[in-house]
């Protein structure tokens, strides 16, 4: 991303719990405990999953997406010309092409409104030699080579008004394509929620489990469980916050994840030295702890409901199921892992990485999501395990696709980046690497940019799930019957003889 | 204030009129060159200044315009033809049929067109009643047809009832008894490619009080066609609802439009044992007047992967000479109808591209505001006047000229005297695909 007045992220400390608080609409006390945050509504109260949405402006203007280039000599000799022809005839002679108001500036063309070009053409198509649309290079440049523009653009969008981008005509990109492009869902003709049910009546869950879930339970000659019960989080959607490890890069960002998990009522990421830093604490927390940061567990005071290893570490593994016990204890590894090896060592819920342009040694997520997926189902223990996945996944329509490859949850980590108008510093593509800063901002304007965000991408999975007729999130999971690659079909429909 | 007898309004939207059909015919000169922001991977600037070009013209660009392929990289971009060597070609004064029948049953009222195509389904409300006069009068003169979608039926398009199909979707919008008795097609659409599975939506803005007349709705109010039929959950239902059209109107054929899943060939087979005359698949990446993005590029597959998949299902079904197959969804080009055909289908159906002859710039704002910038896909009162009805038939009339006589110069080079001998001939199709 290329924007300018770009500076580092500024944020006040002291401001977090209040504005948590804020946000949810309720006061907070210092001796509140973590349940007292949790976002979830008392059982006695009638809740419904609903986002609350509003337009929250950017905070650095958009280049305009075209530059409006003007001939202006031309442009007074036409109108001259033409009020002559027209014997004196102004409401025609200065009648104007636009019907989006570029020229409703007094003095018309020779000032046009640039901001307000949609690219329609009508204005060139008329007066070509008067006057030419031109794409905007500056706008162009957002993002990198994963993230175009256009998701750009789409992001912005979305965390902006926090509805789904709708547009008239057809699609107007390439024939599928390499990585998720390469990947269409399917529909069904006759069965399915009306439409009505997808923002109305009938109800689609985007609710996930995440935890361990034991294929069955042992229960003793009373009736009681043996053992301790497995520990399971559901989440109102099936997307988590992630932040990078490097406190320095992820510190500005914690504080606003944060709050918005708490609002969307999913779970944020972050690195324990931050956790720690920021005093943040709660059932939205997930605390992410690596070997060079395992002596700042002794601070952590509190017990999340998860929390993360960044790195396979027997040892580890097991002191923190001994130190947090009812705590889900994830494992982030590459996403070329053998999950197989860690499940027979106890593991059963994984953070699945790869880099922020979603590869992992040259393969692309979608692969390895379906290799890791593949392998649990062929040992028979998928129903057991957990897979988050991360990396790669910068639009809408990226989750519903790698929740069909088999993972349960996805993260998400560029996208809330663009969502704050971060601006990148080269390719945002290594996670321990990639630059970026922040316009200044207000926390409570980043939770509602994100908040938006997850509506909008919230919305967007219910019309995938409503296209196929599925009424829950956790049954898209692994469902390939339902998803046509590209490959497959070319291969099927073509054959090897016709490529 | 009038002067020559025309009001300030008149005046405007002639002399804008003028400039815009100025434009149509300059552009695809190349004096300018192309436009800079016009285009995309499916619709290059190309494309859309070619089909500018045969409109007006009634024959493909000579100047270095493409007019064949997009730059998409896959589907009918990455399709080619193997000619035949030139020595085998069919001479040029030998005649090549073009016709199709839409209705391969032995029984029913028997229709066919001089062209494998007709006009696809735009809605009163998602189109102004100028862009619907003009594709019936062209249909007439063709001897084709053209669609209402969804939005009722105008009166004006009466007079020209024998080519025009009566569609009925979800939202039942404008659907009596007298618009299924004046049709020889009726049309049910069950889904459509650019958005399958999540029914229609005409914007508030859109929804005039003309409109909303039309549709026994309230003025500026958005209007859901909901998806599915409430009363369609099963083939057995489908039967019904084509029974139900049949008592109403026993002489008309029966179409049914649905989109591409991955059981769309099981999909076509059902709707054959229903008692449909003609199967519309409409591929994934088919127009619309307003779509969520992500459905437009992300559900259900593109024709060119649909057809072959349900030609083949019905060969093997043994009905597949009982039954007629339209594809939509993505056709641009005489190039990508002879493609579609090659692929299986035995005609298509067009939208976008009839919209692109009457001057689209497929700029995606259909669903902005007061509509379509140049009077097409709106109803606002004022530019709906910058499209006239008859310069609209005689733009959209040359275009079908130039399409179906590049059809016959591809069936000439491939040694066919009949479109009907392409149906299904994948072996004279070699496909290659590449990055967008």
């Amino acid at each position: 991303m290329t924007m300018s007045d770009s500076i580092p992220f500024a944020i006040d400390v002291e401001q977090i719990p209040a504005a948590e608080a804020a946000i949810a609409g309720q006061t907070l006390s210092p001796n509140d405990s973590p349940d007292r945050r949790a976002p979830h509504p008392s059982p006695t109260i009638y809740h419904r999953y609903h986002l609350e949405t509003g337009t929250v402006p950017d905070i650095v203007p958009l280049p305009p997406k075209f530059r409006v280039k003007v001939k202006k000599h031309r442009l007074i000799g036409m109108v001259v010309e033409e009020l002559i022809a027209l014997k004196g005839d102004i409401p025609v002679a200065l009648s104007r092409p636009c019907v989006y108001g570029v020229f409703s500036r007094p003095l018309g063309g020779l000032t046009p409104r640039e901001e307000l070009c949609v690219g329609c053409l009508r204005c060139t198509v008329q007066f070509p030699d008067i006057v030419q649309i031109i794409p905007n290079p500056v706008r162009q440049r957002l993002g990198d080579s994963y993230v175009k523009s256009d998701y750009v653009e789409t992001i912005l969008y979305e965390a902006r008004t926090g509805r789904v981008p709708v547009r008239g005509a057809g699609y107007r990109g390439a024939f599928g394509g390499e990585g998720w492009d390469g990947l269409w869902t399917d529909m069904s003709e006759i069965v399915r929620p009306t439409r009505d049910g997808i923002h109305g009546r009938e109800f689609i869950s985007t609710v996930v489990d995440i935890g361990e879930k034991p294929a069955f339970l042992r229960f003793d000659e009373q009736g009681e469980v043996i053992g301790p019960l497995p520990a399971v989080i559901s989440t109102q959607v099936p997307f988590l916050f992630d932040t990078p490890l490097d406190p320095d890069r992820s510190t500005p960002l914690v504080p606003v994840l944060s709050a918005a998990a708490r609002q969307v009522e999913t779970l944020a990421m972050a690195p324990i030295a931050s956790v720690i830093a920021l005093s943040l604490e709660g059932l939205h927390v997930v605390p992410v702890i690596a070997a060079e940061t395992w002596n700042l567990l002794e601070q952590l005071t509190w017990q999340p409901r998860m929390i993360v290893l960044d790195g396979w570490d027997r040892e580890h593994f097991d002191m923190l199921r001994q130190r947090f016990p009812g705590c889900i204890v994830c494992v982030r590894v590459p996403m070329d892992t053998n999950v197989l090896d860690l499940v027979q060592q106890g593991v059963r819920v994984f953070h699945l990485t790869a880099d922020y342009h979603g590869y992992v040694g040259g393969r692309f997520i979608m692969d390895l999501i379906l290799q890791a997926h593949q392998s649990l189902v062929n040992a028979g223990i998928r129903e057991e395990v957990t897979l988050i996945g991360g990396g790669g996944i910068v639009l809408a329509e990226h989750v519903p696709k790698a929740i069909i490859c088999g993972l349960d949850a996805v993260t998400l980590d560029v996208a809330l980046l663009v969502a704050l108008q971060a601006s990148f510093h080269g390719e945002c593509t290594n996670r321990k690497t990639a630059s970026f800063s922040f316009p200044r901002m207000d926390i409570s304007w980043g939770v509602k940019r994100i908040t938006n965000l997850a509506a909008s991408w919230r919305d967007q999975l219910l019309e995938i799930l409503g296209a196929m007729g599925l009424r829950e999130v956790r049954r898209l999971r692994g469902e390939l019957g339902r998803s046509m690659f590209q490959r497959d079909l070319e291969r099927e429909v073509f054959g090897e003889e016709l490529r | 204030m009038k002067l020559n007898g025309k009001t300030a309004e008149e005046r405007i939207i002639e002399k804008h009129q003028e400039a815009l059909h100025n434009g149509f015919h300059t552009w695809p000169s190349l004096v300018f060159d192309r436009p800079p922001a016009m285009g995309d991977a499916r619709w290059t600037s190309d494309l859309i200044l070619s089909t500018w070009m045969q409109a007006e013209k009634g024959k493909p660009p000579d100047n270095g315009l493409e007019y064949r392929i997009g730059r998409s990289g896959g589907g009918f971009d990455a399709l080619a033809f193997k000619y035949l060597p030139r020595e085998q070609w069919i001479p040029e004064q030998e005649v090549i049929d073009t016709s199709i029948p839409l209705n391969r049953r032995p029984y029913d009222r028997h229709i066919s067109i001089p062209i494998p195509w007709y006009g696809g389904g735009m809605s009163y409300g998602s189109v102004g009643e100028p862009i619907m006069l003009a594709r019936a009068k062209a249909a007439r003169q063709w001897g084709t047809f053209t669609s209402t979608g969804e939005g009722g039926y105008p009166e004006s398009l009466a007079p020209f009832a024998e080519h025009v199909i009566t569609q009925v979707a979800t939202g039942m919008f404008g659907v009596r008894e007298e618009t299924i008795l004046r049709a020889p097609i009726i049309e049910f659409k069950y889904a459509q490619g650019a958005k399958p599975g999540l029914g229609g939506h005409l914007l508030g803005d859109k929804s005039t009080t003309a409109v909303a007349k039309m549709r026994e709705s309230v003025p500026w109010v958005s209007l859901f066609s909901p998806f599915p039929f409430h009363s369609v959950y099963s083939v057995e239902d489908h039967k019904k609802h084509i029974d139900w059209m049949k008592t109403i109107h026993p002489d008309a054929l029966m179409a049914v439009k649905v989109s591409t899943p991955v059981d769309v060939d099981m999909v076509a087979m059902g709707s054959y044992y229903a008692g449909a005359h003609i199967i519309q698949i409409d591929g994934g990446y088919g127009g619309t007047g307003a779509a969520p993005e992500i459905a437009k590029k992300n559900i259900a597959m593109p024709i060119e992967l649909a057809i072959p998949k349900v030609h083949r299902f019905l060969l093997s079904e043994g009905i597949r000479d009982e039954v007629v197959l339209m594809a939509s969804g993505g056709i641009r080009t005489a190039d990508d109808i002879a493609k579609a055909i090659a692929l299986g289908a035995d005609g298509c159906i067009l939208g976008t591209s009839e919209l692109v002859a009457l001057g689209c710039t497929r700029c995606s704002n259909c669903e902005r505001g007061r509509g379509c910038p140049f009077g097409l896909t709106t109803t606002d009162p004022q530019l709906s006047q910058l499209v006239d009805s008859e310069w609209g038939a005689e733009r959209l009339c040359r275009f079908y000229t130039s399409l179906q006589w590049q059809l016959r110069a591809i069936l000439r080079q491939l040694g066919l005297r009949s479109v009907l001998e392409l149906r299904g001939r994948m072996d004279v199709l070699s496909y290659s695909r590449r990055d967008g």
